[in-house]
């Protein structure tokens, strides 16, 4: 019963929720660590910043040669415009973004983390007395909050631009036509929406890789296991966090529409 | 490092004072089923160097991760200059720690700072110090272990010797009362481990600081010591000081100090502790006798146990 997996996981969820609540506690340390601070929003954001847009370019061009091939049945591949930048700035650009961001920025935090743990690093901060959640957690968790939604920003707007340039060249859809439906494709409450998504979706991959580095056993292995599981996690979580918050989503736009 | 280290050694234990810095009573622990420390007593004096020897993988770094609270003893009380730590709360703990310098037996450097930011931080955590004070102490306890010139490498970029050295001009940053070495010497070459084995005695004599240090390394422990405990089976097998422990007529201890060569009893039984079963008194040794190769591997394995199987035939195996 002690390895009862769903027990495990439960703790697992305990554990990283304790873990996000600890590190947003220790947030004013941010300007003493400003150094760490930097050195992650570097390495997570600036360093993602080319394989997030290249990944959102092409998501761009495929949504919108795959839209506008169904689109052109019924004449209407005007639209293309208004489905890409909805899409885009609620769901596609944020949730897109926190896949690229797991795969490249998750997986090794939990990894350098957990060699950290394994290591014996996090027991020395620990008896310099100094909290590790403050040293190790909390840069890496605020640096993926702040550069999460950031780098969305970017994906969103290469992303949109990937399927203009396809509505253009393959679809025939003028650029004027493309921005003019575009502009109806999202309000600044999507946009609002969009990034308040993202920065839940950072602190959610962000908390489960430091979780997970954080309690790895077991040398090399356990820090392969660490790195994985938090790939596994992050994205499951994140798309499910992603149907909770589409569905709420939705929910309240109809009842501010009910009451207009 | 003009200290005359061969005069110390005859009378240490006369020149330091008896208030006690550090009491083990009673204390026991069970990890993963197995009783690592059972009923564990001891006690450092203040000023001492407290040599641990024992065999691998039988609990000396859990005894030491007990004293600095990384882990909480199931029974017993731990007391750090007078102070119960197996109670305390955590932010008592750290507040305790700043007592504490800590060389880990791997070095525990932070990877991502050099050697200069990995001694300077517990300067930049814990005291309101200038950058130029704290740049003269990081220099001192740097050329201390003869790294200054390195002060710009990363962990990753030096040897584990070195990672050692500097780990311990880290643990020592502070000035602290209390020292606690993980095998200061392993993975040192000779020089450089008789090196640390002076600059140990330096602190004890000019900064009056208490320390325990865990060590394999017989030489470096009679070099060292003002008392020297064999920890055997989770408790202490005998304490006394480097002289005592030499005559000692204890035949594990023998065996021990002479590295198998006294005092060997029958293999058998090795395997028992080997599996994880509760050994028997003799087993514990025979695991001891494979020490060098199951210190690289970080635990005895079975492996090397097989390769010298015993040719008498075997003693019986006493079950818990
Ligand atoms: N966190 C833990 N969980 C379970 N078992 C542990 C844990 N830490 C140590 N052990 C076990 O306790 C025993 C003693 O380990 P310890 O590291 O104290 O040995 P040691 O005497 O320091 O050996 P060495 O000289 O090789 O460093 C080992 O068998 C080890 O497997
Ligand atoms: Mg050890």
């Amino acid at each position: 019963m002690k390895d009862f997996i769903g027990l495990r996981a439960i703790r697992g969820a305990g554990y990283t929720l304790l873990l996000l609540l600890e590190a947003l506690g220790y947030i004013n340390h941010a300007w003493k660590r400003r150094r760490a601070l930097f050195t992650q929003m570097h390495v997570i954001g600036t360093q993602s910043l080319a394989i997030t847009c290249f990944f959102m370019l092409l998501v761009g061009m495929v949504f919108a040669l795959q839209t506008g091939i169904e689109f052109a049945r019924f004449g209407q591949t005007s639209l293309v415009g208004l489905v890409i930048v909805s899409a885009m700035v609620r769901e596609l650009g944020p949730w897109m973004t926190a896949f690229v961001l797991i795969a490249r920025v998750g997986s090794s935090m939990a990894a350098e983390i957990g060699t950290m743990k394994t290591s014996e690093e996090i027991d020395a901060l620990e008896v310099m007395s100094i909290n590790p959640v403050s040293f190790v957690v909390m840069p890496r968790l605020l640096g993926y909050a702040i550069m999460g939604p950031i780098l969305t920003i970017f994906g969103t707007l290469v992303g949109v631009a990937g399927g203009a340039l396809v509505s253009k060249v393959q679809l025939g859809v003028p650029l004027d036509d493309f921005l003019r439906m575009a502009e109806r494709g999202a309000e600044p409450l999507d946009i609002y929406w969009g990034l308040l998504k993202s920065l839940v979706f950072s602190l959610c991959a962000g908390a489960v890789a430091c979780a997970n580095g954080m309690r790895t056993t077991g040398g090399a292995v356990g820090v392969g296991r660490a790195s994985r599981n938090t790939v596994v996690v992050a994205l499951t979580l994140t798309v499910f966090l992603n149907y909770l918050l589409t569905s709420f989503y939705r929910m309240v736009k109809r009842l501010v529409a009910g009451i207009l | 490092m003009a200290l005359n280290v061969q005069t110390e050694k005859s009378s240490p234990a006369a020149l330091v004072d008896t208030t006690p810095m550090v009491e083990f009573a009673g204390v026991s622990k069970t990890l993963a089923g197995r009783r690592i420390l059972d009923r564990l007593t001891f006690n450092v004096k203040k000023g001492e160097t407290f040599v641990i020897i024992g065999y691998s993988g039988t609990g000396k770094s859990v005894t030491l991760r007990n004293l600095i609270g990384l882990m909480r003893p199931d029974e017993g009380s731990i007391r750090v200059a007078g102070e119960e730590i197996t109670t305390m709360s955590n932010k008592e703990l750290e507040v305790m720690r700043r007592k504490f310098g800590v060389l880990f037996q791997s070095g525990a450097l932070i990877a991502w700072l050099d050697l200069f930011q990995n001694v300077e931080l517990p300067l930049l955590e814990h005291t309101k110090m200038s950058r130029r004070k704290r740049t003269e102490i990081v220099q001192q306890k740097l050329e201390l272990v003869n790294l200054w010139q390195d002060k710009d490498k990363f962990p990753a970029e030096i040897s584990g010797g070195m990672k050692k050295r500097a780990g311990l001009a880290r643990a020592i940053a502070l000035d602290p009362e209390l020292v606690l070495y993980d095998e200061p010497s392993s993975g040192l070459d000779p020089v450089i481990a008789y090196e640390i084995d002076k600059l140990i005695n330096r602190l004890r004599d000019q900064l009056k600081m208490t320390q325990i240090v865990v060590t394999h390394d017989m030489e470096s422990a009679y070099t060292i010591a003002s008392r020297i405990g064999m920890f055997y089976q989770g408790g202490m097998l005998q304490i006394g000081t480097p002289d005592e422990i030499r005559a000692s007529d204890i035949a594990e201890v023998q065996h021990f100090i002479t590295g198998g060569r006294e005092g060997a009893v029958s293999r058998r039984s090795t395997t028992a502790i080997m599996k994880g079963r509760s050994p028997t008194f003799s087993a514990r040794l025979e695991a001891g006798m494979d020490e060098a190769e199951a210190e690289t591997t970080g635990e005895a394995t079975p492996a090397i146990m097989e390769l010298e199987p015993e040719p008498s035939p075997p003693e019986p195996e006493n079950k818990p």
